[in-house]
């Protein structure tokens, strides 16, 4: 059966970063989450940069807005603003009627898209927990997208094969009962079929209750 | 805009804005009936007295003076106090008291340790292997560290539920009460329904929180101990390591039902059940659903047998049930208990207390006497309303039928030809069902608050009623506007529709008659053709200056008809535009089937050039010996065809796409006019409120057992729980914005094949859409077949 994943928008900007790492938590045996996420580990340095490069990035936002709202209606030069703002505003307004609409309007839509919505770290994880079922999370950017199947329904969980563009990656999905097609556990991330297997047995060992003692599912 | 008509539109707006607040129930209570009247009030003196602008002129005022810079210096020093000295003091403080607690715990737990080991070994002796045991634990305990006994549901050995903790009870005598019947004496609803939502019996003791003697005793799933601690949002379960059992605590919030809160494994469906359905099926859809279909049939087959789901596995949509009855089972439990346990210290009321009683009764007498006269006229103004509505109904069933009659069953109503009976059609309709949604909601106040079938209905009934509001609010404001300058708007339009369909195309038609962009046409076929279609377009021009004088007053009345919504003169305009473009839709059909006659020719004698022709009885081409002369003729005439091919494309290029612009222009009006009738306007206001009553399914969240524990410090244990947060995940806006989606996704579908196309480009006439599909999305929060009169009757006088 041929399987094809849809290329996402995240592919284009996967080349820049790097390759994403699996974290496994269990606080109990009977319950084990699996992160993968190509944030680099949280010590302070790094912290540290991506709060300060998501602050610049607000900056540039708000800064474009400004330029659109003083293009759309010029500051009144008046004392009746601080003098601290206004040569501030004043610089906008010189800057932004020097430009033309046709220009300014698309490249700021540009920029602000690029800034807002592109780029960030992603984090997809799968949650395993007996008895209750599998819940499959990503975390991009703003939006953080989270699908819970309960166990009653997970009739199965593989590793397969699928294209994507013009390449051929493993993926590992959960087959829903009653549903048409299937879910892919870490969708945007596609990690290799080293990942795949690690997190594909320990998910299998921990979804279903141990029958019998001694039948391979137990530790 | 005059202010006039934008005061009761903002202050509609900011009553609107509490609305969703104030309407848990479909009966307000009075103070927040009071609060929505002062909301009123305050939204129309602001629009009123312009509060904005003055309170902006305050602003600029203090900006001048330095104020917010002194506020900010002083913010910051208060700000910089609080983290240097505050927040230090109070994490030593707390420090300090958990070390204490701690160590009285440890002096108690050495005590009980030799009982303890023997119970290891017992369990470990008869290799027990239970695995694991769930317990689901509210988070909105008050976090003390009193003793207290658990009371919940168990629904199973392994699988226990906590309702409450009960401070002050014997557990004993409390388990000997929760199976009687008489502990649920005083409950508003029946007690039994309340056990059958949540699929128990009976209530039971789970076990104790806070024991102070619990970690001497055995752990055993039957009887559960527990702590809670003031420094910790989560319990500590007392589970020893040797047990051989893992434990699952899964906290929730319990989910408000006061608030129409609620949990659900699905997301909430805004359009209606049969209506969804409906959306589905389409003609080139079903293909693919049967490959689909196929598909999954082989991914099963794929599947090695899996085990049979456990009971456990199974109860999820139970425990999702109890979460929601949790809220109105503790305060029921509550009520009853502290009735149980107050029975014994009743006393007679103090002089002082009998004088203060006695002088609110006074008061409660009046308004008691003044509330039996209002419930003596009462049922007379129902049985009025009734009537009138059934009256009301009466008239609208004739109207719809009017409106759905068909001269004959494949011909087209009135409502498929006009985009105004098909405004009046759904108005109608949705008149015709509110009195029954109203109904259902009204029975819903006979039951406990935590079912939560009816919670759809209530968003869809709501959302329907405040679009129309909406509506003719918008409706006013542009119906005052057109009213008052229905002389311009009129002048306006002819000249817009005179300068672009009469004199645009008298010039485009003469443009095209002689040499159009240094192009080479047949002169005297141009002619001809320009010639045939100006006659008709100065015959319509003389209509239209006919029609000219009156247009001012048809301008007139579709500025009255917008007091009754706005989606009314747009529809009204559609249809107006549709009639006064007529001619270019009788030139595009003329031309396109001049176009299509001479393609066809032109294919039929490109074979007889080759010597074949059309076997039509075979579907294909044969070949033929045709005579000299029919060959000489045919090929003289395919020549001719095929130099006049051009000036007749031309001429057919040139009205069709006229015909594309109105088609595009009229397909705006009517997204239009969706947006008007069905934007999910008050599920996006709930959803930016109060996103819990939206559910669109259940997400889980682990907790860092460790940190957790550490708060109680057992450091000498490492063990086996997990601490799970429950949480519910909102519906996604895409999920709201669905049947737009698919609307957009389907008419892409529909007019971006290339059949559609290969027809524009022959000259045939391009399919329509369906209409079902087209308009399915307007109709998808009305049922399918409406109730009739009768049944609106039976259940109105039945509802009371």
């Amino acid at each position: 059966m041929r399987i094809t994943i849809l290329n996402s928008p995240q592919s284009i900007t996967k080349m820049f970063t790097k390759p994403p790492k699996l974290r496994i938590r269990t606080p109990s045996s009977t319950t084990v989450e699996f992160t993968l996420s190509n944030a680099p580990p949280p010590t302070l340095p790094h912290t540290l940069l991506t709060h300060f490069t998501s602050l610049l990035r607000l900056i540039l936002a708000a800064t474009t807005l400004l330029l659109l709202l003083t293009k759309f209606q010029p500051p009144p030069y008046s004392s009746s603003i601080h003098p601290l703002i206004h040569p501030i505003l004043a610089t906008f307004s010189r800057f932004s009627t020097s430009l033309q609409w046709r220009h300014l309007l698309p490249a700021s839509a540009v920029l602000l898209y690029v800034l807002l919505f592109i780029g960030g770290y992603t984090e997809e994880s799968l949650v395993v927990i007996r008895d209750l079922g599998v819940q499959i999370t990503t975390k991009t950017g703003w939006s953080t997208r989270s699908r819970f199947i309960p166990t009653e329904r997970v009739s199965d969980m593989w590793i397969c094969e699928g294209f994507r563009g013009f390449e051929v990656r493993f993926y590992l999905a959960v087959v829903v009962e009653g549903e048409e097609g299937l879910v892919v556990v870490f969708p945007t991330l596609l990690p290799g079929r080293r990942v795949l297997e690690l997190v594909w047995r320990g998910a299998r060992r921990c979804l279903h209750e141990p029958k019998h003692i001694g039948d391979g599912v137990e530790r | 805009m005059r202010p006039l008509s934008v005061i009761p539109i903002y202050s509609y707006l900011l009553f609107h804005l509490l609305a969703p607040n104030t309407q848990p129930r479909l009966k307000l209570t009075t103070k927040k009936r009071l609060l929505a009247i002062l909301v009123f009030i305050a939204g129309y003196i602001t629009a009123r007295f312009s509060l904005i602008t003055q309170a902006v002129e305050l602003a600029y005022f203090a900006w001048d003076n330095g104020v917010v810079g002194r506020a900010t210096k002083g913010f910051l020093i208060l700000s910089l106090f609080f983290f240097l000295f505050f927040i230090p003091i109070e994490r030593i403080a707390s420090r300090e008291t958990s070390l204490v607690s701690t160590q009285s715990r440890r002096a108690s737990s050495s005590v009980g340790a030799g009982a303890f080991t023997n119970h290891c070994a017992a369990t470990m002796a008869s290799g027990n292997e239970n695995g694991l045991m769930r317990i689901f634990w509210p988070l909105d305990f008050p976090r003390r560290s009193e003793p207290g006994v658990l009371v919940g549901w168990r629904n199973s050995e392994h699988d226990v539920f906590v309702v409450d903790v009960l401070n002050g009870v014997d557990s004993r005598r409390i388990g000997r009460d929760l199976t009687s019947t008489n502990l649920y004496r005083k409950s508003p609803h029946s007690a039994t329904r309340l056990f059958e939502l949540c699929g128990q019996s009976a209530l039971h003791v789970l076990g104790n929180v806070n024991e102070p003697a619990a970690s001497a005793q055995k752990f055993g799933p039957s009887h559960i101990y527990a702590y809670t601690q003031k420094s910790s949002r989560y319990p500590r379960i007392h589970c020893p390591p040797s047990s051989g059992i893992a434990i699952q605590v899964i906290l929730f919030e319990r989910p408000h039902p006061h608030r129409m809160q609620y949990l659900s494994l699905r997301p909430i469906s805004l359009a209606l059940e049969d209506r969804a359905e409906d959306m589905e099926g389409e003609a080139d859809e079903t293909g693919e659903r049967l490959r689909r279909e196929e598909l999954v049939q082989k991914l099963r087959l794929h599947s090695v047998k899996r085990p049979q789901p456990t009971e456990k596995e199974r109860s999820l949509q139970m425990i999702v049930d109890q979460v929601n009855c949790s809220h109105e089972m503790r305060v029921l439990l509550k009520e009853n208990i502290s009735l149980l346990i107050g029975r014994r210290n009743r006393r007679a009321l103090s002089v002082s207390e009998r004088v203060v009683e006695g002088a609110t009764g006074l008061w409660k007498g009046f308004l008691d006497a003044l509330m039996r006269a209002v419930w003596v006229m009462w049922p007379l103004v129902t049985n009025c309303f009734v009537v009138l509505i059934v009256v009301w109904r009466l008239v609208a069933e004739t109207i719809l039928k009017v409106l759905e009659w068909r001269l004959r069953p494949e011909l087209a109503a009135l409502k498929d030809i006009s985009a105004t009976a098909q405004q009046f059609d759904i108005r109608l309709q949705q008149f015709c069902y509110w009195p029954i949604q109203y109904v259902t909601l009204r029975r819903r106040k006979k039951d406990w608050e935590s079912v939560t079938s009816s919670h759809p209905d209530y968003i869809r009934f709501y959302n329907s009623l405040w679009l129309v509001a909406n509506d003719v609010i918008i409706g006013i404001a542009l119906g005052s506007y057109i009213i008052e300058n229905a002389h311009i708007v009129a002048h306006q339009i002819d000249s817009h529709l005179h300068a672009y369909t009469v004199e645009g195309m008298k010039g485009m038609i003469s443009w095209l008659m002689n040499l159009p962009g240094g192009l080479k046409l047949n002169q005297e076929l141009g002619s001809f053709l320009g010639d045939l279609f100006l006659w008709v377009i100065d015959y319509w021009a003389d209509t239209m200056t006919s029609i000219r004088p009156h247009l001012p007053r048809v301008i007139y009345a579709i500025g009255f008809s917008s007091f009754a919504g706005a989606s009314m003169p747009i529809a009204l305009f559609s249809d107006l535009l549709s009639i006064l473009t007529l001619h270019i839709y009788s030139f595009y059909i003329a031309s396109a089937r001049i176009y299509n006659w001479q393609l066809s020719i032109i294919i039929s004698l490109f074979h007889l050039f080759r010597g074949k022709k059309r076997n039509v009885l075979r579907n294909r081409i044969d070949s033929c010996d045709y005579d000299l002369d029919q060959l000489l003729i045919g090929t003289i005439l395919f020549t001719l065809l095929i130099f006049l091919l051009p000036t007749v494309l031309v001429f057919y290029l040139t009205f069709a796409s006229a015909r594309m612009a109105i088609i595009m222009l009229k397909a705006t009006l009517e997204t239009l006019l969706a947006c008007l009738n069905h934007f999910p306007l008050f599920a996006l206001m709930l959803r930016v409120k109060d996103s819990k009553r939206l559910p669109g399914g259940i997400r889980f969240e682990l907790k860092n057992t460790r940190a957790i524990v550490a708060a109680f410090d057992n450091s000498d244990t490492a063990p086996s729980i997990s601490y799970i947060h429950l949480k519910s995940t909102p519906l996604p806006f895409r999920a709201m914005f669905h049947q737009y989606f698919q609307l957009g996704q389907r008419i892409r579908g529909h007019y971006v094949s290339p059949h559609v196309i290969l027809c524009l480009m022959t000259g045939q006439s391009v399919p329509p859409i369906h209409r079902r599909n087209l308009y399915s999305m307007q109709y998808s929060m009305l049922p399918t077949k409406r109730a009739g009169p009768w049944e609106l009757w039976g259940r109105l006088v039945e509802g009371k």
